[in-house]
Order: structure tokens, then sequence, then C-alpha cells
């Protein structure tokens, strides 16, 4: 059988490339995803609001860039938005980052959205009625808890924007999947670097799921501070 | 909770192991009926893959068809041979990985004859003699391959070009961007990601001609060696090979290869 004739030492002869390829995917990814929840808070914050100048161009924000694929928004941003604007391109970095921000926050915003609208009417009311503002109420009573309930599918859109980082390789960002094309391009073998590419993308995404799980065990509501005896320090009165 | 945990990883890891025999297997059978299949070489319809984003030598036409250089010289060898061949937009490295495995017959994208392709491949005598250039602004102070030390190069990835620019700029330099297609990477140095392209010089040169106003400028530099293209089929598959030299030489002798390729090859 010809797949049990695997040849580790071709990748391991590019393990800088590799290297590297690991830095470029989780500088992508980080940059992209931290970028889109500050404007995809903006978005979503938009996007539930009752004033109509507000909510019609986060709507069709959000309508834009998910209904289009983020291959072509990267075509684009790269090839013609970047360069039309500054005169000349300014690298893959930056092109890629940008669109994985603003593809990255229309996601975000409609998390943003359900979850603040899954939290019960009956919780504005009664913050209303405590004697808080709107602006009070959101931010004291309805967020905290919609935070909670946000953090699974945040945690999912992280990942989702680990794996699709990897389609900035077409503007030549030198991610893990642009090592393994170059790889088996000069080796003409794909099973070695391709399955090197998918355990590397796999590591990455275990992680990221293993930090999500514990940031949700530490806000969920189960878990309560004041009984963690190493903390002392915490214990309010 | 554990233990059935374990189980189900047990499982889905004999699941994988089966898929990925299952595989092998199926490949094992494939290839055992192209051998047996060899003798109708003739009466078959030969997959010819390519890569039609290379104009001139393949491109696709207003209607979807496949056309260029490379096509009229498939098409003038099956003629003269009296065979039957269908040309399929495959994609650069698929092309490669088709052939191998066998999927396609033969691959014709204007593919460099090399050393490292020939331990896979076998190709057929050369049909066209190709160089590679450097494609700089009007205004770059680039003017020989020597200058492009430190510069940012964007070329087609794994193309020869792109092994001309690991020569030159080291194996895994990371200013070697490299891109699907040469007009991506065309397109980079006008915008400026990269202050020069390697390219073949019939590629470069017919997008020159189709974008007369892009402020470009080609260097030649004898630094790059020569280079000669081939058709390529899967290593081994003498059969077909011999066919194709057969064809070849005969359009070589007829003049239909220099009316082609506008080139007369030795």
């Amino acid at each position: 059988m010809e797949i049990l004739d695997f040849r580790w030492d071709i990748i391991w002869n590019y393990r800088d490339y590799f290297i590297r390829g690991i830095w470029v995917t989780l500088a992508l990814t980080l940059c992209g995803f931290f970028g889109g929840f500050i404007f995809g808070v903006f978005l979503g914050l938009g996007k539930n609001s009752k004033r109509k100048w507000l909510y019609w161009p986060c709507k069709l924000y959000i309508d834009l860039f998910r209904g289009t694929p983020l291959l072509v928004q990267i075509f684009i941003i790269h090839l013609a938005v970047i360069p039309s604007i500054f005169g000349h391109s300014l690298g893959f970095m930056v092109s890629g980052i940008a669109a994985l921000i603003l593809n990255c926050a229309a996601y975000v915003a409609e998390i943003i959205r359900a979850g603040i609208q899954s939290i019960d009417k009956g919780q504005m009311e009664a913050a209303r009625s405590l004697g808080l503002n709107q602006f009070q109420a959101m931010r004291k009573v309805i967020l905290p808890q919609a935070f909670r309930r946000m953090i699974p599918p945040l945690g999912n859109e992280f990942i989702t924007l680990l794996k699709d980082s990897s389609l900035v390789t077409v503007i030549a960002a030198n991610d893990i999947l642009y090592a393994a094309k170059v790889v088996s391009g000069t080796y003409f073998r794909f099973w070695e670097p391709y399955l090197a590419a998918a355990a590397l993308y796999l590591i990455l995404t275990f992680i990221v799921s293993k930090i999500v799980s514990f940031i949700e065990k530490r806000f969920s509501i189960e878990y309560n501070p004041r009984k963690n005896k190493n903390d002392e320090g915490r214990v309010v009165a | 909770m554990v233990k059935r945990n374990h189980v189900f990883l047990l499982m889905l890891l004999m699941a994988f192991a089966f898929v990925l025999a299952a595989c092998g297997a199926g490949d094992e059978k494939s290839s055992g009926n192209s051998d047996s299949g060899e003798s109708g070489l003739k009466d078959k319809k030969i997959l010819v893959g390519t890569e039609a984003t290379f104009a001139p030598f393949e491109y696709m036409d207003d209607k979807g068809n496949i056309v260029g250089i490379d096509k009229d010289i498939i098409d003038a060898i099956f003629n003269e041979l009296g065979m039957d061949y269908e040309m399929r937009h495959v994609g650069w490295e698929a092309v490669f990985q088709q052939v191998q495995n066998g999927e396609l017959d033969m691959g014709a994208s204007g593919i460099t004859i090399t050393n490292e392709r020939k331990e896979t491949f076998d190709f057929t005598e050369p049909y066209f003699e190709a160089t590679q250039v450097i494609v700089v602004t009007e205004d770059s102070p680039i003017e020989s391959a020597k200058d492009l030390e430190g510069k940012k190069v964007s070329v087609q990835i794994n193309s020869t070009g792109h092994q001309a620019a690991k020569k030159l700029l080291g194996e895994t330099n990371p200013n070697i961007l490299a891109y699907e297609n040469l007009p991506l990477a065309i397109q980079e140095v006008i915008n400026g990601t990269a202050q020069a392209a390697i390219g073949d010089n019939a590629v470069v040169y017919e997008y020159l001609k189709n974008n007369p106003n892009a402020k470009l400028k080609v260097i030649e530099d004898d630094a790059f060696e020569k280079e000669y293209y081939g058709l390529m089929v899967k290593k081994g598959n003498k059969e077909l090979l011999d066919l194709l030299n057969e064809g070849l030489q005969k359009i070589k002798e007829n003049g239909k290869l220099a009316e082609i390729t506008g080139q007369e090859l030795e």
C-alpha cells in the first residue's frame, strides 16, 4: 500500500516553513477575532437598536459580509480596495487581517444580537422599574447575563475563523496551508504535507476549544468565587 | 463516563483506519484496471489535464473552451495519431496529482521538464523552449537577477519561476510570495506587494500585450537556465509516451509545431 510509505523527513526538512505558518495563522486569527469582536459588538448593539438610522446600516453590513464568500472578500480587499485607497498594497498581513476582521464582525454581531434578545423581557422591565435608565439596565443587568450565553457561539466563531484563515493563503500569506502547498509541490507528495497541516490546525483548534470551555466554566452560574478557598482575597462581605 | 469516552474514541479511530484502508485498496484496484486496459489505448479517450490560466499556452475563451498553444499542439498530435482526447481544466497542482494517481492519462500545461519531476513522471521530447524573465515596474531600480536579494519576489506557486526564486533567494526565504497563477503574481508587482515577479517569458509577454498600460518592464537575465516544456505522463506509462513522441516527431517534421509556437526548436 502506497499510503503507508510515508516520508515524514520532508516535513522535518521544511519545519521552518511550518513553524512560521503556525505564527502567521495565529496572528491572523487573533487579530481578526479581537478586531472583529470589538467591531461586532457595536454592530450587534446597532442591529438591536430601535433607531432606524442605526439599525439599517448595521443590517446592511451584516447581510453583505455574511452573504458573500470570505475568499471573494479577500480578493476584493487585497487586489482592489487597499490598492485604490493607499495607491499600493500593504502586504498580505494587512489585507488578510482586514478581511478577517470585517468578516468576523458580521458573525459576532449576530451572536451579540441573539444573546441580548435571548434575555427575558422581564429583566429589562424589572431593571427599569428599579430606577435604572436604559443604558444602565443594559450594562448592569442584560449584558452580563447575555454574555454568558454568547461564550459558546463566540468560541465557535473563533474556531471557524482559525480554519478560515487558511483562505488567506491565496494572497500568498505564508500560513500553515501555504507551507503544505509548497512542500507538496516540491516533492509531489500529497499525504504528508496536507496531513501535517491538518494535524497542526487540529492541535490549534483543540487548544482553543479547551480555553473556551474553561472560560465557559468560569462564567457559569454554578461557579462561585466565594467558595474557592485558594482565593480568599476575593471574598466580599 | 470516562470509559465510555474511550470506547467512542477507539471506534472513531477504527472507522478512520477502515476508511484509510479502503482508500488504499481502491487505489490498487484502479491501477490494476488500467494495466489490463492498456492494450486498447488507441481506442480509448485520453484524458489531458491542464491549468487553463496560463495564456498563451492554455486559457479559457469566452465560451469556456480551453484554447491556446498547448491545446493546438495536443490537437495536432492526436490528429496525427488518429486518437481521441479530452482536455480538462483541473488546476495546476491537481494536474500532477491526478496524473500520478491515474485519474488523468497525461498533463499538458506548459510543464517544464525538470529532474525533480522526472523522478515521478515521464516526459516526451521537448516541444517548446522557455526562459524565466523578471517583471518589475518601469521606475524600479532592479536591473538584474542579482538585485532581487532582499526584495519581495512574487511567483506562481511551485512553478519553475518559484524554483528559480528559491535558488536565488534561498529555499525558505519569506520574501518569496507564491500565488495560484502568474497573472496574480504580476498584479502584485503593480500593487506594490512585491517588487518583482519571476515567470515564463511567453506568459509574461502575453500579459504585457494584453495590459499595455501596466507600466511594467521585463528584464532578461542569463542567470536563468533555458527550460523545455514537455508533455507529461505517469512514470512507466511507456505506451502512451511512445505514441506521444511519435506524434510530436511527426508535427515537428511537417512544420506544424513551429507554425503553432512560432519557434524553431532544434
